[in-house]
């Protein structure tokens, strides 16, 4: 019921390259990149892509919006944390949108920040499938 | 389409007629018995004689259980798909919606209900008597309330509310507890508490229905008529556990910060039944920016530990 993330090739450990499919209207949380680099390629449909700034360190206000694009097939995008975060959502209701992403070196754990205040908050990324079978935690 | 649809292809059982600029879908489809999935997005839809009459009723109102119509002209869900009893998931995303018929209600398979993207204000409590639905999206609109009623949908595992104009959320949201997702951004959720204490003093058939549900009069469907005795089912209980009151339309206001483990503050709305009434967890201080300790402060807290891990950014 929310967007999924299916890892396709772990790279030998150093790179995750995986395929996210999100449905109408699904969207991430603003996140950042653990230091890596992130490539994304939409392979279907269109994906909304809004940068932020970073917050304030003792941060209590609204975060700052940077820019907001939308990215058609076949467009590619490069995000890294010296660029700034970013929130990834499917505005359609009534397309679905798949995109490929290349993460290195891999992560698994990043900050998630909440718009109105700033405030941020680890995650554990999980997948919904790897290499071709449901993952089931 | 062709009239000859239902004796060409009898065994249809999925028709996807989405993005062919169709202005109606007319009678040929009636007769299709096997029919269960019909996909007609991004079309011309939406004006009067939108979907054939005599749908509930005809074969296809019985096979059917998905029906996409999103990206039409839809300005009201049309009444005509309200009779298939059997529809497991609805989708009327960006139309042209400015409200939801109590009416929904009469979709008893409903599971999936999508209505993103309108121009939706109010949702009726009516919508809480499905009793499977289990993933409900409702992004995209104009809605500034969410009726506690909702908190009866047990079977919700996702709600979609982002992109809204949601100052608060019922205290009775914490009540669903098989939501495993729920998603808020985009909404101008009050961040700093407030307390706002208006009270309406309540009608005639506000204090007869309190006084029927607190005093336990018995009452069958026979002896009201049934407008009453949908009424009397909207009760709601104070959440003053001292109390032990319900109200319906008439309640005193409180908006409630709760501290999601100092992470995430969700303004909650209190429903109280009257200003004598006090909030489990009122705060002693008015000034006071934090909560303050209480007994069923706990059963909050873990409530509210839950909704952490269910709120998406």
């Amino acid at each position: 019921f929310r967007y999924t993330r299916n890892l396709v090739d772990s790279g030998n450990g150093k790179f995750n390259l995986m395929i996210l499919c999100w449905g109408e209207g699904h969207g991430s949380s603003i996140h950042d990149h653990t230091d890596s680099h992130c490539f994304m390629k939409i392979l279907q449909g269109n994906l909304k892509e809004t940068l932020f700034e970073w917050p304030e360190k003792k941060g209590n206000g609204e975060m700052t919006k940077k820019s907001e694009r939308v990215l058609r097939e076949n467009q590619c995008a490069y995000i890294n944390d010296s660029i700034g975060l970013h929130r990834v959502e499917n505005i359609s209701h009534t397309e679905t949108a798949v995109s490929l992403h290349l993460y290195s070196p891999p992560f698994d754990s990043c900050n998630t920040f909440d718009q109105r205040t700033g405030h941020k908050h680890k995650v554990k990324m999980t997948f919904y499938s790897q290499f071709g079978e449901r993952t089931v935690c | 389409l062709p009239a000859g649809l239902s004796q060409w292809f009898p065994a249809l059982e999925v028709l996807d007629v989405s993005g062919t600029g169709l202005a109606e879908l007319g009678a040929e489809l009636l007769a299709l018995p096997r029919l269960h999935t019909l996909l007609a997005k991004n079309n011309r839809l939406g004006g009067p004689g939108s979907l054939p009459k005599g749908l509930g009723q005809a074969p296809l109102g019985r096979s059917l259980r998905v029906l996409n119509l999103s990206g039409n002209r839809f300005a009201e869900v049309p009444p005509a798909l309200l009779g298939l009893r059997g529809l497991q998931s609805l989708s009327l995303g960006g139309n042209r919606l400015h409200g939801i018929p109590p009416d929904i209600q009469e979709l008893r398979s409903l599971e999936f209900l999508y209505l993103g993207g309108n121009f939706i204000t109010a949702i009726p409590p009516e919508l809480a008597n499905l009793p499977s639905l289990s993933y409900l999206v409702l992004c995209d609109n104009k809605i500034q309330s969410i009726p506690p009623q909702l908190a009866q949908l047990h079977s919700l595992r996702s709600l979609s509310l982002h992109n809204n104009l949601l100052t608060y959320l019922p205290r009775e949201i914490l009540n669903l507890v098989h939501l495993e997702e729920l998603s808020l951004r985009g909404n101008p959720l009050v961040v700093r508490f407030v307390r706002d204490l208006t009270y309406n003093p309540p009608s005639l058939q506000e204090l007869a229905g309190r006084t029927i549900k607190t005093r336990n009069v018995p009452y069958a469907p026979s002896d009201l008529p049934e407008n009453l005795v949908r009424y009397l089912s909207l009760a709601s209980n104070c959440p003053n556990p001292k109390c032990g009151g319900v109200y319906f339309d008439s309640c005193v206001r409180q908006i409630k910060f709760v501290d999601f483990c100092g992470k995430y503050r969700l303004p909650l709305m209190h429903y109280l039944c009257s200003p004598e009434c006090s909030s489990p967890c009122s705060s002693a201080s008015q000034s006071s920016t934090s909560q303050s300790e209480s007994d069923s402060e706990d059963e909050a807290s873990v409530a509210a530990r839950r909704m952490q891990k269910v709120l998406l950014g």
